[in-house]
C-alpha cells in the first residue's frame, strides 16, 4: 500500500503517519517544514521498520508541487492512498486578520488541496482500489463568525468531496471526509481547548483514536467519519436548525472563548 | 570544582536542588524549555545565593533535533569550563499530557520527555561523567508501582491514559538507572532514581486540560515544597563514596516494583537506543 500524506509533520499528520506505518504501509509524506519531515522519517524507521520517503513542498505553489511530482514520475511511484491533511487556520476575526492570511487561509485548504489530489489521482496505482481523505471540520456544519474562512474553507471541502466521491464511484476510488472537532496537537490547541471550557473539553476527540478509525473507515467505505458522540449530536442540531440562528450562538460562544484565548495567550 | 547539570532546572524540583547545590559550592548548569524561564531562574537563584555559579541553556529536550544542539552545547561548554569533567547528571526534567500528543518523532510525549530525554542526554555526556567517575540521577515517582511496561504499545497509541503514561515513563526511569549500573558501574559509574514523593509543583498544570489540570491542582495541595525532594539529589551528589542503592526516598533506599529486572532493563535499552537512533556500545571507554 502506497500512501502520500500532506500536512504529515503536523500533529494530526503525525498521528495518521505513524498509524499507516503500524499497518505497515509505505509511506509518501510531506509537508513545508523539512526539519520535521525528516524527524518523522528517523522516528517512523526506527519504531515500525517501514520505507518512508519525505519530500518538502509548498503546496500552495505551482512551480514546487511540479517538482515534487518530478522526483515521483522519475522513480515511478505510484499511489493507492492520498491522505490530504494540509490545513490552516488563523485566530482572530476577518478584519483583525491580516489580509494576506485571510487568503492563505483558502489558497492552502482549498487551492492546495485541488492541485495535489488531481495530481495524485493522476499518479494512482494501476488496477488497484484508491482511497482519498479531506480533512475537513467540525466547523465546515455549520457558518462560523470569528472563523469564517476557515470553516467556509473546510465546507468547500466537504461538498467537493462529497460529490468528487461520486463521480468517481464507478472508478474504484473511495473517498472520506473526516469532521474533527478540537485536536489537542499543540500548545496553542490545547490553550485554546482550556479556553473554551466545558464544550471545548468535551468536543476534543482523542488524535490517536481519530488516526486509527480514519484508516479504518476508508477501509470500510464511508463517506463521512464525525469522532464522537457530543460532536456527531451537535452536527445533527447543524442540519436541524436554521443556519442564520446557529450563527448567532456559535458568534456568543467563541467571541467569548477568544477573548478568553487571546488573555491566556498573551500571559503564557 | 565539580559540575552538575540539571534539567528541567527553571522550576520545582529542578530549581530547587540547582540553588541547594550552589550553596554546596557545585557549578550548576540548568536546562530549561525556554530561554525566558531560564533568565527568570538564574535571577531567582542569583537572588537567593549571590555568589551561585550558575548558568542556563536552554532547549526543548523531548524533540531529538533541540537535544542535539543543546547536547553538543554541553559538550562544549564542559570541555572549555569544567576540565571535560562532569560529576553529575540529574535527569529530572518531566511533563504531563491529558492527550495523546506526539513529538516530531512520531513518539508520545511523555515517553519522549520523561525517559528518551534523559536516556540520550546521558549518551552524550556519559564520556564526561566517567572521566569524573560521576552518577547520573533520575527524576522518577513511586506511581511507577503498579505498572508494567506497555512493550507491543510503549507510545500507548491503542489507548491513551495520562496517568499510565506518567507511571510507565517513571518505571522506564528505574530501569534505565539499573542499566546504566549494569553496564557502567564497573567503570565507576553510578545511576540512582529519586522518588521525590508528592511535591508541590506545576507538573500537571503545564500543556494539560480541564480534568488533569483540576486533579492536579487539588493534589499538589497535600504536597510537601520541592526543598525536601531537593535534599536526596544533594545527598547522592554529596556522599562520598557513591551509595550504593538504586531508589531514593528521603535520603534512603526504598523498595521498588518487581517490574525492575534485568530482562525488563536490557529491553528497555535496546529499544530506547533504537528509536534515538544510538548505540551506547559505540562510544570509546576507557576501563
Amino acid at each position: 500500500m502506497n500512501v502520500m500524506i500532506t500536512g504529515a509533520s503536523g500533529g494530526l499528520g503525525r498521528a495518521l503517519a505513524a498509524e499507516c506505518a503500524g499497518r505497515g504501509y509505505n509511506l509518501f509524506l510531506t509537508d513545508i517544514n523539512e526539519e520535521g519531515l525528516l524527524s518523522l522519517q528517523n522516528g517512523l524507521e526506527r519504531q515500525y521498520g517501514v520505507c518512508v520517503t519525505t519530500r518538502k513542498c509548498d503546496l500552495t505553489n505551482d512551480k514546487s508541487v511540479d517538482e515534487m511530482l518530478s522526483v515521483i514520475d522519475q522513480n515511478g511511484i505510484s499511489f493507492d492512498m492520498l491522505l490530504n491533511i494540509a490545513g490552516m487556520d488563523f485566530e482572530g476575526g476577518f478584519l483583525e486578520r491580516e489580509r494576506e492570511n485571510v487568503v492563505k487561509i483558502v489558497s492552502l485548504n482549498v487551492e492546495a488541496t485541488l492541485r495535489i489530489t488531481h495530481a495524485i489521482l493522476k499518479r494512482r496505482r494501476a488496477g488497484r482500489a484508491f482511497s482519498l481523505v479531506f480533512v475537513s471540520s467540525l466547523a465546515s456544519l455549520y457558518p462560523m463568525p470569528l472563523k469564517a474562512t476557515y470553516a467556509a474553507s473546510k465546507r468547500f471541502l466537504s461538498d467537493f468531496a462529497l460529490a468528487l466521491g461520486q463521480e468517481l464511484k464507478s472508478q474504484n476510488v473511495k473517498v472520506l471526509t473526516l469532521c474533527p472537532g478540537g485536536l489537542a496537537t499543540t500548545p496553542e490547541a490545547i490553550s485554546g481547548i482550556a479556553a473554551q471550557g466545558f464544550w471545548g473539553e468535551v468536543t476534543t476527540n482523542k488524535l490517536e483514536a481519530v488516526a486509527f478509525n480514519t484508516i479504518e473507515r476508508v477501509h470500510r467505505g464511508k463517506s463521512l467519519y464525525i469522532p464522537g458522540a457530543v460532536n456527531r449530536t451537535l452536527s445533527l442540531f447543524g442540519k436541524l436548525l436554521p443556519r442564520s440562528f446557529i450563527a448567532a450562538i456559535i458568534y456568543k460562544r467563541w467571541i467569548s472563548a477568544q477573548s478568553k484565548w487571546l488573555c491566556l495567550e498573551g500571559k503564557s | 570544582m565539580k559540575t552538575v547539570i540539571i534539567t528541567g532546572a527553571t522550576s520545582g524540583i529542578g530549581l530547587e536542588t540547582a540553588l541547594k547545590l550552589t550553596r554546596k559550592g557545585y557549578s550548576v548548569i540548568g536546562v530549561g524549555h525556554s530561554q525566558s524561564n531560564c533568565d527568570k531562574a538564574k535571577e531567582q537563584i542569583l537572588a537567593k545565593n549571590p555568589k551561585a555559579k550558575i548558568i542556563y541553556f536552554s532547549a526543548e529536550l523531548m524533540q531529538q533535533r533541540e537535544l542535539k544542539r543543546v547536547a553538543d552545547e554541553l559538550e562544549k561548554y564542559l570541555s572549555e569550563h569544567c576540565n571535560a569533567e562532569l560529576h553529575a547528571l540529574i535527569n529530572n526534567v518531566g511533563g504531563v499530557r491529558s492527550w495523546y500528543q506526539t513529538t516530531e518523532e512520531g513518539y508520545e510525549q511523555q515517553f519522549a520527555l520523561n525517559h528518551l530525554a534523559g536516556f540520550m542526554l546521558t549518551y552524550r555526556l556519559l564520556p564526561y561523567i566517567e572521566k569524573a567517575l560521576g552518577r547520573v540521577i533520575m527524576t522518577g515517582s513511586n506511581s511507577h508501582k503498579g505498572i508494567k511496561v506497555h512493550w507491543n504499545d510503549v507510545m500507548l497509541k491503542e489507548g491513551y491514559n495520562p496517568l499510565t503514561a506518567y507511571k510507565q515513563s517513571k518505571l522506564c526511569n528505574i530501569l534505565f538507572a539499573k542499566a546504566l549500573n549494569d553496564r557502567y558501574g564497573g567503570n565507576g559509574i553510578s545511576a540512582y532514581t529519586v522518588d521525590p514523593g508528592l511535591v508541590k509543583t506545576n507538573i500537571g498544570n503545564k500543556q494539560t486540560g480541564g480534568l488533569v489540570n483540576f486533579i492536579w491542582s487539588l493534589r499538589k495541595r497535600q504536597g510537601v515544597s520541592p526543598e525536601i525532594p531537593a535534599e536526596t539529589y544533594v545527598y547522592l551528589c554529596e556522599r562520598e563514596s557513591a551509595p550504593s542503592g538504586l531508589y531514593y526516598y528521603l535520603c534512603r533506599e526504598r523498595d521498588f516494583s518487581k517490574e525492575v529486572t534485568q530482562e525488563n532493563a536490557d529491553r528497555l535499552f535496546a529499544l530506547s537506543e533504537r528509536l534515538c537512533g544510538i548505540k551506547y556500545s559505540d562510544l570509546v571507554t576507557e576501563l
